[in-house]
């Protein structure tokens, strides 16, 4: 204290830089995010570089190597890390080409789902009434649904692509992001610095995004991390029940779904796939898990 | 009941079973399913006829066993008018009914029996018709027996007089399918006095090698030998089936040896049990054929030059081998090789991609992009759509053609891909109901059919000619002259790709003898035997 006490002009920059430092401090304390987000990292590195690290093309069938087993059994080739699938293509450079379609999935899905979630939720929190009664019932009737059903729906209807699967997700994660934002937004609107704000003649538009959205974005950061698993591992159902990206797309789940029959016969052409799921969606909730100890004020032992 | 003494009883039954084992014999059947009901004209799913039609009943013809051959069955012999119109069946005098605990017979088979068990499906006034809520004759109708049909006449007691509105050439074999199988009127009558109707569907008396004892709902289905069963006796006294949905799990059953026979197992498996000495496993091309039908209304595939081209880019080795593990064999003709005027004369599009993209330049087609349809689910003639068109994809790739793969919810696939706008070609098989090669050629490939089955809307003027004759034909040796003609005329235009005809595998215990594997896919036990 006493020495902020002294650089009496605290600047801006200077301040940002000291809640950047406070948030690592939170954030570090929990081993787990800290390695959650080196894997993510480390998968986004993956993802970018796939072109350059692959051994292999994605779509290339080696047809004299069909299901060959990873490098390190009986009759497993070295040019093969991971081995091969039933028509012939590398395991290895399908999952780290995956990587690119399930970031991609989950960035997309995720900014979907939130600025929708952020316009409607603003909307229904600010003005309150019969709009909010109106959205917030429209919101339950999605809730309702088990999301993965709704999202069969809606790409039933659509017909089924990675797109059309990607908007359905986006559709069924909304009702979150809405929910959370209406929530912060009125708990924010009667403080006194909104109505200070107001007095001094700001409009509402302003007040919505200026003046009260940035003091809600602490619980919608946690909420976009977790819904960025959660993304990934609904593209992941609908790609295995045939509804997602469709072959050859090395997209996870789709791979897992076409190797499904192979579980006794060659396990690596199951295993590595669902495996890579499970490690991209662990990362990404342990992250998420430290993201909420760092910027819940609640959770904050100091 | 409790533990000790559910205890006690099994070891009664057990040591009951040990003295008794030499001359009881059971056969346990690993079943994939519970039958829908017993009544087979009700149904249409091949489960249900193994457990109803094929072990309780016999029918007018029967198929010889492993062939697609009607031959006399209940009927012992029949008569048909020049005109093609007019079938008179003589019945096998004395052909008893089995004796049940539900059911005793006072008389033998007569016309009456034919005439109710078939007339119920044609005729809406009958009392039968429509004893089961909400069932319907879906094959009676699917074969269009209502119209077909004018009249089934008794003309003694051991004669039956069909006539028909027309002459139809498979007729014979259509009578030979389960769900043309024959009831017992007395019976019948007799649940109608009682007013227990629905009972026909669930405790089923008929003429077969097998009497009906019980069935436990998705458990365990019991038969036993028919005394009086009027064709060879079967071997073994009790037929059991044991209802195991999964492929994995009756795999692992049949190691055990808890079932002595397997339908329909896991593709991947098929080497494991090849290579178990405990067992041994029978194969044989199915009735099925799997293709890829071109929209021959669409440019430029409107030219068989071009389709041809396509066939010749088609590694149907590579597909059959990472689809099936081997167990399909390369399609040639639209008609399985198991069937009869299957055609030897025909030459498949031999696999050379260089010959392709010459004939693609040629026919002047540049820059080709199109679509392929996968369908989403496996069936039996095609396990996995979906990697077979990723393999098609890259051979085409290799011959400058672009390719999409599209594949919509399966009801929807069937429905969008009839439309005669279709953009792309479509993969598909069909799975033949009575053996005759009108059932795939006029039915899959006919000019009646565009629109419909027919998903290469193809309407070739030769084609159908020699089809359509061969249906009004009655002499088998003049139609398989026009099939296997009809035949060459097909590969000439190949409105399709002939992909594969999958084989059908049964691995059963090494000890079971006497098991014909039928081409329509039947599981039937009236003559297997198992060695001690």
């Amino acid at each position: 204290m006493a020495d902020t006490a002294k650089t009496q002009p605290v600047t801006s920059a200077a301040l940002r830089r000291q809640m950047l430092a406070e948030f690592w401090f939170y954030f570090s304390e929990n081993r787990g995010a800290v390695i959650g987000l080196f894997v993510f990292i480390a998968l986004v590195i993956i993802a970018v570089l796939a072109p350059v690290i692959a051994p292999h093309s994605p779509f290339q069938q080696y047809r004299e190597f069909v299901l060959l087993p990873p490098a390190w059994l009986a009759g497993g080739n070295t040019s093969y890390l991971l081995g091969t699938d039933p028509v012939g293509r590398d395991i290895l450079s399908r999952l780290i080409y995956g990587a690119q379609y399930s970031l991609f999935i989950g960035l997309f899905v995720t900014t979907l789902s939130l600025t929708g979630g952020i316009l409607v939720g603003l909307i229904a929190g600010y003005y309150r009434g019969w709009i909010d009664t109106v959205i917030m019932r429209l919101m339950d009737i999605i809730l309702a649904f088990p999301s993965l059903l709704l999202a069969l729906v809606l790409v039933a209807i659509l017909g089924p692509s990675l797109t059309n699967g990607m908007i359905a997700i986006a559709l069924t994660l909304q009702p979150h992001f809405v929910r959370l934002t209406r929530a912060a937004v009125m708990a924010e609107k009667s403080r006194d610095y909104v109505t200070a704000a107001r007095l001094a003649g700001a409009n509402p538009l302003r007040l919505m995004f200026r003046t009260i959205l940035p003091n809600c974005t602490a619980p919608l950061i946690v909420q976009a991390t977790l819904s960025f698993s959660n993304a990934i591992l609904d593209a992941a159902a609908l790609g295995f029940l045939g509804m997602g990206a469709q072959p050859p797309a090395p997209e996870w789940g789709t791979m897992l779904a076409e190797a499904r029959e192979f579980i006794l016969r060659a396990w690596w052409v199951v295993t590595f796939p669902g495996l890579a799921i499970l490690i991209t969606v662990l990362a990404i909730n342990l992250m998420g898990d430290g993201l909420r100890d760092a910027l819940d004020p609640k959770m904050k032992r100091s | 009941m409790n533990f000790k003494f559910g205890f006690a009883a099994a070891l009664i039954a057990a040591s009951f079973l040990s003295t008794t084992a030499a001359s009881a014999k059971t056969f346990v059947y690993c079943s994939e399913g519970s039958p829908e009901g017993f009544d087979p004209g009700l149904y249409t799913a091949g489960t249900t006829f193994d457990a109803s039609a094929h072990p309780v009943y016999n029918r007018l013809l029967e198929f010889k066993p492993g062939t697609t051959q009607p031959e006399a069955a209940l009927a012992e012999s029949w008569d048909i008018s020049k005109d093609g119109t007019v079938y008179t069946f003589k019945l096998r005098p004395n052909v008893k009914f089995q004796t049940t605990d539900f059911f005793t017979p006072t008389r033998t088979l007569t016309a009456d029996d034919v005439i109710f068990s078939i007339g119920r499906q044609i005729d809406e006034k009958s009392a039968w018709n429509k004893y089961i809520s909400g069932g319907t004759w879906e094959y009676a109708d699917g074969m269009g027996f209502p119209k077909l049909i004018k009249s089934i006449e008794k003309v003694d007691d051991l004669t039956v007089k069909i006539t028909l509105n027309r002459p139809e050439a498979p007729f014979l074999a259509n009578l030979a399918m389960p769900f043309a199988s024959i009831l017992s009127k007395e019976y019948a009558d007799s649940l109608e006095k009682a007013g227990k109707k629905e009972q026909l569907n669930q405790n089923p008396v008929g003429t077969g090698p097998f009497s009906f004892v019980a069935y436990q709902q998705d458990a365990v289905i019991r038969f036993k030998k028919n005394a009086d069963y009027w064709g060879t006796a079967p071997k073994i006294d009790d037929l059991v089936f044991a209802i195991t949905t999964d492929a994995a799990v009756r795999y692992q059953k049949l190691k055990a040896g808890e079932c002595h026979l397997m339908p329909y197992p896991n593709a991947a498996d098929v080497k494991s049990m090849k290579a178990d000495p405990n067992l041994k496993v029978l194969e044989q091309e199915g009735l099925n054929i799997a293709y890829l039908a071109y929209n021959t209304t669409q440019a430029p595939f409107d030219k068989p030059e071009v389709r041809i081209a396509l066939n010749k880019a088609i590694n149907k080795k590579a597909i059959v081998d990472s689809v099936f593990q081997g167990m399909a064999a390369p399609a040639t003709n639209p008609i399985p090789p198991t069937m009869w005027s299957y055609s030897k004369e025909t030459k498949d599009d031999t696999y050379d991609l260089d010959a392709a993209k010459k004939m693609l330049a040629d026919a002047g087609v540049k820059d080709l992009s199109m679509k392929i349809w996968a369908m989403p689910v496996s069936r039996p003639y095609m396990l996995n759509a979906r990697r077979a068109a990723e393999i098609m994809q890259d051979d085409f790739a290799k011959i400058g053609v672009k390719v999409e793969i599209v594949s919509y919810e399966w009801a929807e696939y069937l429905q969008r891909s009839k439309d005669k706008n279709r953009d792309g070609a479509a993969i598909l098989g069909w799975t033949g109901d009575n053996g005759d090669p009108d059932n795939f050629l006029d039915t899959l490939l006919g000019c009646d059919a565009v629109g419909g089955n027919n998903r290469a809307q193809w309407c070739n003027k030769e084609f159908d000619e020699l089809v359509k004759k061969a249906k009004v034909t009655s002499d088998q040796a003049e139609r398989t002259k026009l099939y296997e003609q009809a035949q060459l005329v097909f590969k000439k235009q190949a409105p399709w790709a002939t992909i594969d005809h999958s084989l059908a595998v049964v691995p059963m215990a090494k000890g079971v003898t006497g098991f014909t594997q039928s081409p329509l896919g039947d599981f039937t036990f009236e003559a297997v035997d198992i060695a001690e």
